[in-house]
Parts: C-alpha cells; structure tokens; sequence
C-alpha cells in the first residue's frame, strides 16, 4: 500500500471453503471451494440452476452459507469497513427500484460510504450514462440497466468486481465495450470474477475458468487448459465415398460420425493420416478440414452429465 | 496492459478514504424517501386529508353551534375540545396513508430487486431497517405537526366567526396535536415492520389495514368479556386515545401515558420481529 498518491493495493482473493448452500431439500451449492486470484479474470462457467448466482450472493452475503464460508481478501464481506470499497457487484441489472432516477439510485447507494456527488458524476460517465441520468429507471432497457449495474459496482473504485452475466441484453458494441473494461480492471490488478453464458464470450475475456455443474466444480483451470483438455481435435470429411471411408477410417481410437450425406467428422485421427488412407485405396476427397475445439465444445463436454434441465435433441 | 491511455476509462475513486456508516445509513435512506413520487404524494394526501377534514368537520360543528347557542361562549375547556376534535379528525383516515406508505417503504425494495442493492452495500442489514424507521419516524410526525397545526388555523377560521377561539400555547390543544402526530409516526414505523416480515406490498398493506380497522371493530362486535378487556390494547384504539376525545373513541380505560406505553409496545413488537428475520433470512 502506497499511501503517498492513493494508489491502492489491490491484492485481494475471493477463497471460498466448503461452501455449501441448501434451500429446503435441494442442494444448489455443494461442498466448493475455489480461490480467484488478482490481476486476472476469472470466468465462472455452468449451465442454469448450477449454482452460480447463489455462490455470487453468498460472496457478498445475500445468501447465508448452510455450511462452509467465503472470504473476500481474509475477512467475511459484511466485517470490512467500506464493503463497497472491497467488492463491486452486479448480479442483477435490475436491482434498482423502478421509480427512483439512475443518477438518485446511484446518490442514496453513494452515501451510505459517504462517496461524494462527484464520484457519482464519474461513475456516470464512465458508463456512459449521461443522457439518461435523470430518467426513471423503470424505463430503461436491459442494457441500459447493466450500464447503471456497472455504474453502482464502480461507485467504491472496489479491489474486486463481482458480474453476473454483465453482457446480458448488451448490443455488440456494449458487449466490446463491457470486455474491453473488464479487462482493463483486471490489468489495473484488480481481481474479477464474472459469470457469463456465452462461452464465445468468455474465450476473449478471461484467463481462469472456473466451472460449476449441479452445485460442484468440474473444472478449475486457465481457458487455454479447458480448451485443449476438453476435447479431442475432429476433422471434417468430405467425400461422394464417404461409408466406404468410414469403413475403412473405423478403428480402437477413432470416432467417425456421419453429419449428413457424404459428410464425416472423424475423432482421433490427423487430416494427413486420413488424406493418405484415401490416396491409398484411390477414393476422391472434396473437403479435409481440421476443427479446433472451441470453448464451447470444451463447455459442454465438460458438463454434459451435470445439466439439470436437459433439452432432448430433436429427431 | 498496464499503462492508462487518457482514452481508457478512468476507474478509480479520488476522494478520501471513506467508509460506511451509521450517518451514511441514514442519508442513503433520507434520499431513497424523498426521491420516489409515492412517498411526496403520500405525504401531500396526508396534509390534504387532515386540512379537508378539519374543514367539514368545523363547518358542520359551526353550524351545530349557532343551533345550540350554549355552546356560543361556553366554557373554554369546551372550546379548545372542539378544535381538538376538528384538528385531529383527519388523523383517523391519514394514518391509513402512511400506513400504506410504511410497507411500501420496505416492500417496494424487495418487489423491484433494490433490497439487494441495499444489503449488498449494508451487508450488516440492521442499520438498514434501523435508518428506515428512523427517517420515516421523523418525516412522518414532522409532516403529521404540520398538518394538525394546519388543521388547527382551518379550524381557528371557521370557528372564530362564531366566537368559539382557542389558544395553541394552551398545553389542552397542543398536546393533542402532539399526540396525534406522534400517533401518525408510530403507525408507519409499526407498518414498516410488518412489510419487512411479510417483503410484499399487497400483503403488508393488507395486514396492516386490518389491523388497524378490522381487528377493533370485530373486537368490539365479539360479546364476551376478553375481547371487551382486549380492546383498549390495540395500537388502533390505544393509540388514537392518546389525541382522540372519548366521545370518539368509545373507550378510555388506561391514562393517557399507559395508551402511549401501549403504543410504544406494538411498534416495538413489530421492529423486533422485522430484526430477528432481516439477520436470519437470505436477503
């Protein structure tokens, strides 16, 4: 801590214990424990109903543990000082009473720390909220919520940054403009942890996962981690002798799928060990692409057992 | 990544290390109140119900007067009962407003998702509910004063054309105002409990509502001993007795202090209640 100039240290850790969170009969978080370090952004992956939400609001202390406990930088939300100085949060665009205005709502949360109208003005426009600061907030768009969401977490300059889902209802330009910020809070040191749906999202803004699955964590690594260990690399096969190729691909360690007439998508093994198999037994090949595992393939591999609510393919 | 070009967002907090407070609590809540149309048009109906009544009811007195012509300088003891009674007669439907007013200002956070933004920056809660009552006691029993010394001079107007006058440094008229207002504060505050137990406005208003006007008149209704001996005890009847002349209320079994303890009794019943689920439940 630099006390000189007002540059603040901002070593904080979110460390959650045993965390556990029971409603009634139903376990929505179980038995978890995590670090999200400074300095980086720590995505928080999982399908709905896994329990991220209600991990965010026991950080902060909405929700009470069952059992366990989480810390923010040593000490429980509630005993800091200044909360809002140690954690900005948004978990709800719409945590805001409908009739008041946004620069109000932002006033009457400032002054519980005694954060001045200027900071309010700053937050403002930092978000770029100015031409609608005096307008109710029942009239906004979901957008403009999270605009006013992110203006309220900001409000106590806070060592950490806690979003759910702070891309929601955002037009592209919001989303570039959400992730360019997130990231620039994140090299500033501060510590981030965000929660999003859009695995594609997540690719471009964070450096850690953390995943959640029916209140567990299945994984707990850097994004370039996930990705490679999620799922094996498959090529893309096209070819007007596509089940004679199959035969012939078909193998212990190799998985072809049929996606449609004449197309293979094969597990296991090289775009050159295929191209060579063909050349081989004289079979034309129209199109031999190798496909990356996306996130988002790594995502659903990952939780594929843990979805509680299941969509059925339809046939 | 770590240099901040004048083009990036400027995120950090320059003012002077501040943290949250009690004071700060209260000025959060202070503007919260005054920055919601409910609030100031509840508050303008309260002036406007207890004037308008004050009217009418000076009005039909005055003319009930001239018919009676011992009232016409009657003894003073008479005259400042009548303003008594036109000053505070708006009181029995105003402290439906703010009863109302009380939920909502509870209620109204939890139906819209702001009560998260409040505990998230009150992580302890307590000072919360403690801010609330605070800040609505005091604007309800200001706004309440106001309204009955208004009530007072409609009163004063009416009445001195029929040379019935009353004098307000007289403690016989000001105490009841006092009373009448103080009754209005306790109301809300009492109604703010029961919104933050029940966190919904239909509800709590319901509750409350019936509370104060149901459960006295089927009490009085019920003809048996208990619920005749039960009746001077509710926060309707004890507190409205600590303005109200008897003739309008009926009953007057405990002194005017024991009516105010009474009162004192239910609201704090009610905070204490609010308290203990506020700490325990998820917010």
């Amino acid at each position: 801590m630099c006390p000189c100039r007002g540059i603040r240290n901002f070593d904080v850790m979110i460390t959650a214990e045993g965390l556990t969170k029971r409603f009634g009969a139903k376990t929505a978080v179980d038995d978890i424990s995590f670090t999200v370090r400074p300095g980086q952004v720590t995505g928080f992956l999982g399908p709905n109903g896994a329990g991220k939400s209600t991990t965010m609001r026991m950080i902060v202390g909405l929700d009470r543990p069952s059992e366990g406990g989480v810390t923010v930088n040593g000490k429980a939300y509630a005993q800091h000082r200044a909360p809002l100085r140690e954690v900005g949060a948004l978990l709800d665009a719409k945590a805001v009473h409908t009739g008041r205005t946004a620069e109000n709502h932002l006033l009457a949360m400032a002054a519980t720390h005694g954060f001045g109208k200027q900071r309010v003005r700053e937050v403002i426009e930092l978000t770029g909220l100015e031409s609608v600061a005096r307008k109710r907030v029942g009239g906004f768009s979901l957008g403009m919520g999270q605009r006013l969401g992110l203006a309220a977490a900001m409000l106590g300059d806070p060592a950490t940054l806690l979003l759910d889902e702070p891309v929601n209802g955002l037009d592209p330009e919001g989303v570039l403009w959400v992730r360019q910020f997130v990231r620039h809070l994140a090299a500033e040191g501060r510590t981030v942890f965000l929660s999003s749906h859009l695995m594609s999202e997540m690719a471009m803004t964070a450096d850690h996962l953390i995943v959640l699955g029916k209140g567990r964590i299945i994984t707990d690594a850097p994004v370039a981690d996930v990705i490679a260990g999620g799922t094996r690399s498959r090529v893309h096969v096209r070819s007007p002798h596509a089940s004679q190729l199959a035969e012939l691909l078909a193998g212990p360690d190799i998985t072809v799928m049929r996606a449609e007439s004449g197309v293979l998508e094969v597990t296991g093994l090289e775009a050159s060990g295929i191209g060579d198999l063909a050349a081989q037994h004289s079979l034309a090949i129209h199109e031999l692409t190798p496909k990356n595992a996306s996130l988002e393939e790594a995502y659903m591999a990952l939780t594929a057992d843990a979805v509680e609510y299941r969509t059925e393919a339809l046939r | 990544m770590t240099t901040i070009t004048p083009t990036e967002p400027r995120t950090s907090l320059r003012s002077p290390a501040s943290a949250l407070s009690f004071g700060g609590v209260l000025r959060s809540e202070w503007i919260k109140m005054r920055t919601l149309r409910s609030t100031v048009w509840s508050y303008i109906a309260v002036v406007a119900l207890t004037l308008g009544m004050a009217l009418l009811l000076a009005l039909t007195t005055a003319s009930g007067v001239d018919g009676a012509p011992d009232m016409l300088g009657g003894p003073a003891e008479a005259q400042v009962g009548l303003f008594v009674q036109a000053s505070t007669f708006g009181v029995f439907l105003a402290q439906l407003v703010v009863a109302v007013l009380g939920v909502l200002v509870i209620s109204g956070e939890y139906g819209t998702g702001m009560s998260r933004s409040t505990f998230t920056a009150v992580p302890k809660r307590l000072p919360v509910l403690a801010a609330k009552a605070a800040v609505l006691f005091v604007v309800t029993f200001l706004v309440g004063l106001v309204s009955t010394v208004g009530a007072y001079f409609v009163s004063t107007a009416v009445y001195s054309a029929h040379d019935v006058s009353a004098s307000l440094t007289d403690p016989d008229l000001y105490m009841p105002l006092l009373g009448a207002s103080l009754y209005l504060a306790l109301v809300a505050v009492f109604s703010l409990g029961v919104g933050m137990m029940v966190r919904s406005s239909a509800g709590g208003i319901g509750i409350v509502l019936a509370f104060l006007l149901v459960v006295p008149t089927i009490l009085q209704l019920v003809p048996a001993d208990w619920a005749q001996d039960l009746h001077p005890y509710l926060l309707a009847t004890a507190g409205t007795n600590m303005f109200a002349p008897t003739e309008i209320t009926g009953t007057e079994t405990l002194t005017t202090w024991q009516d105010l303890l009474v009162s004192l009794a239910w609201v704090g019943a009610s905070l204490s209640a609010a308290a203990v689920l506020l700490v325990k439940r998820d917010a």
